[in-house]
């Protein structure tokens, strides 16, 4: 699925071809025009086709029972009306519309519900989600219609019977089903669903035919415009057309010939396009109240599942998520973030990680609601693997073996070094987030004098007996000073003597020689050359 | 029969008591001291089995001995992408700038300091199996000898060097390591003492380096 935009990229559709200038341009140098007159010139335009999907009962979304006798109400206290019904309420003469008072008095049974429009909102959103399963161009119409550019998608879902199909069954439900219309224009598209007028009209030329017959309540224009309408003898949209435009324009409003331009395609109308969330999230109420962290994981792997799922969508991956474990009102929340080095999609990446460390999660209460926000949403990129272990890097690997590592013995315990240009031997190096290098540099030998193997955490006061430094018995120089004398300006500065020298233990060691403000000699040991 | 036979043969978690003797051929990494490649069998460090290092202390030399073998392991090979130098818990900072200056390249480094003993050989076993080390040095005092043998099982069919370094009070506890070596510092240099290799008796190698 997440294959086909790219692929839209690469294959666009034209269908009108650019015109050939070239035989008129021959023409004119045999008689040449002064000012030659503008060439109409036909732009190449992407044809669209715009389906748009209704949801005429979408206000039963906050309806517990499809087969209960239940109706959606709308209004203040007193003055409220129908705005959609069940299928059984309608078999008893419930209609949309229909007072509350009316219909309470037809279905003494009937259950009531307030209208929602947050839920309506939401439920519309997840639709719109769902429906990028088909398009990369999705747009809400509020309150109830999804508005799809479906021209792309013809071939993949084998032709537009098949992708109707599609739609239909990943999007409606039997409480909540969609009235589907198709029109090379958004606005066409839409009224044409107002009017639940499911034949599809492909082309520009059918248009201004299937729009005639249309009553002008579908537009949606203001109430004094459609009472103007009817005053004028028009009731439908093919008549309104007919009228002249200049005429239409003063005496209605100047939308309404703008409108009509916009439906028959004659001007473009721009669509906002729906753009997911930029994060994932998403909650579980917990059944019952948990305090180990082996229930929890069912709970988790299932958000993270549901991650995978608004991720493979996009094409994108995360490098973090965060959970939130809540406690008890009054306790607060234990929260666990996981990081990866690589972006990843699948579950099962985060699962490993997940693992390690909900085992070491210290739980202070009972769990009873467990929250997943994803980070900031990257677009995947495939790692390589390789094909049956021939020509992979061992990237991935790398990284997965970092995660492992740092997910069990935290950030601080993993990590890798550089070289840093500096004479002060503890701050001659760095440690860095290890990576893997593409290639293997060759090392840069800096400085010339020796350096030991280990190096000390802190240098290692000496004692000094008859002049001599001791470690273990009395050292032997074997090779110094090496004046290191820099860093005054940090307030780190350093002024030491360096020597090697010689344990009694036949160690070889790196020791340094300080002088205090007195011009006191002390000696401390620095490395150890292993 | 014979043929399948030979299969379960070929498995590599199948011992045989005569594998010294019919010279079962591991892969060897020289490890550049003459005197101690001439004798250990097949003529250096053995790779994808488990080497125990015994130290009387810290800085006798254990990372010269090794250094050559280091820098060999680290070459890269064609058809093969960098892999890790990977230390676990060394009991000082093993020097940038004079890992430099052995020929090491800083940026293949891997530290990891893990104070449990368990989590160590947890970090050795999870570095095996991603396949993105050349060498693993780990410093490991007492540990569970079960630990050893699944770590040897771990490394078995590959390329990786992978050394325990264990203090010399350790040496009469039993141990799974293929080549056990003791390091015994004098005034002229150092001499190994081969513990344990395979179809051998203990050997006396001196002078590996002096002074």
């Amino acid at each position: 699925m997440a294959i086909r935009p790219r692929l839209r990229r690469l294959l666009p559709e034209r269908r009108v071809q650019n015109v050939n200038l070239d035989l008129f341009a021959s023409t004119e140098r045999v008689t040449p025009h002064p000012t030659p007159p503008p060439m109409p010139r036909v732009l190449p335009q992407p044809a669209q086709l715009w389906l748009a999907v209704r949801f005429p009962t979408l206000p039963l979304v906050v309806v517990p029972d499809p087969a209960a006798v239940q109706a959606v109400v709308e209004g203040l206290p007193g003055r409220q009306w129908l705005v959609a019904v069940t299928a059984p309420a309608r078999h008893l003469g419930l209609e949309v519309g229909l007072s509350r008072a009316a219909a309470e008095i037809r279905a003494p049974s009937v259950a009531l519900y307030e209208r929602c429009p947050e839920r309506e909102a939401q439920a519309l959103q997840a639709r719109a989600r769902a429906a990028f399963a088909f398009t990369p161009f999705v747009s809400l119409e509020a309150p109830d219609t999804l508005l799809l550019e479906i021209q792309g998608s013809l071939r993949l879902f084998g032709g537009l019977e098949a992708l109707l199909e599609r739609v239909r069954s990943t999007l409606a439900t039997a409480l909540i089903p969609t009235v589907q219309a198709t029109a090379p224009t958004v606005r066409a598209a839409l009224w044409l669903a107002r009017a639940r007028v499911e034949r599809p009209v492909r082309s520009m030329v059918e248009l201004p035919g299937a729009l005639a017959a249309l009553p002008l309540a579908v537009t949606g224009f203001e109430a004094s415009v459609l009472q103007t309408c009817e005053r004028m003898g028009v009731s439908t949209l093919g008549e309104l057309i007919r009228l002249p435009r200049d005429g239409v324009a003063r005496r209605l409003t100047p939308d309404v010939p703008r409108q009509l331009d916009e439906a028959l395609g004659r001007t473009p109308q721009p669509r906002r396009r729906h753009v997911l969330a930029e994060r994932f999230t998403d909650q579980i109420d917990l059944p019952a109240e948990s305090l180990t962290t082996d229930s929890l994981l069912p709970w988790c792997e299932h958000l993270l599942a549901a991650q995978q799922r608004f991720l493979v969508q996009r094409d994108a991956a995360v490098a973090q998520c965060r959970f939130r474990f809540q406690h008890r009102s009054g306790q607060g929340a234990t929260t666990l973030v996981l990081q990866r080095s690589l972006p990843a999609t699948q579950a099962a990446e985060w699962q490993i990680l997940l693992t390690e460390r909900l085992g070491r999660l210290p739980l202070s209460a009972p769990v009873v609601a467990i929250t997943l926000r994803s980070g900031v949403v990257l677009p995947a990129v495939p790692l390589d693997e390789g094909i049956g272990g021939v020509g992979h890097d061992g990237k991935a690997a790398a990284a997965r073996l970092l995660d492992r590592l740092r997910a069990r013995l935290g950030e601080e315990a993993v990590h890798g070094v550089c070289l840093v240009p500096e004479h002060r031997p503890e701050y001659a190096y760095a440690r860095v987030r290890p990576t893997l290098p593409a290639m293997t540099a060759d090392p840069a030998v800096w400085p010339i004098a020796p350096r030991p193997l280990w190096l000390l955490a802190a240098p290692q006061s000496l004692p000094v007996r008859e002049a001599t430094p001791c470690y273990g018995g009395p050292l032997r120089l074997l090779s110094g000073p090496e004046r290191i004398e820099s860093g005054w300006w940090s307030g780190q500065g350093v002024a030491r003597d360096y020597y090697v020298a010689c344990a009694a233990s036949g160690a070889r060691v790196w020791i340094f020689c300080e002088r205090d403000a007195d011009g006191q000699r002390h000696w401390f040991l620095h490395g150890v050359f292993a | 029969m014979k043929a399948s036979l030979e299969a379960i043969l070929q498995d590599a978690g199948v011992w045989r008591g005569l594998e010294a003797a019919t010279a079962v051929v591991r892969a060897r990494c020289p490890s550049g001291w003459p005197r101690l490649d001439a004798t250990l069998a097949g003529g250096g460090w053995p790779l994808g089995t488990l080497i125990e290092l015994l130290l009387p202390a810290h800085g006798l030399g254990e990372l010269r001995l090794l250094m050559p073998a280091l820098c060999r392991q680290l070459m890269p090979s064609p058809g093969d992408g960098p892999r890790w130098l990977v230390w676990i818990s060394p009991p000082h900072e093993p020097y940038p700038p004079a890992l430099a200056q052995s020929g090491l390249d800083p940026a293949r480094m891997l530290r990891i300091d893990a104070p449990q003993p368990a989590d160590r050989l947890w970090a050795v076993e999870q570095v095996l199996h991603s396949g993105s080390a050349a060498v693993v040095l780990c410093w490991l005092d007492a540990v569970d000898d079960r630990w050893l043998r699944r770590l040897k099982l771990a490394v078995e069919n590959q390329s990786v060097l992978l050394i325990a370094l264990r203090p010399t009070t350790r040496r009469q506890t039993h141990s799974p390591a293929s080549l056990r070596i003791e390091l015994v510092p004098t005034p002229q240099g150092l001499d190994l003492m081969i513990l344990k290799e395979r179809g051998r008796a203990p050997t006396r190698v001196t002078r590996v380096f002096g002074e």
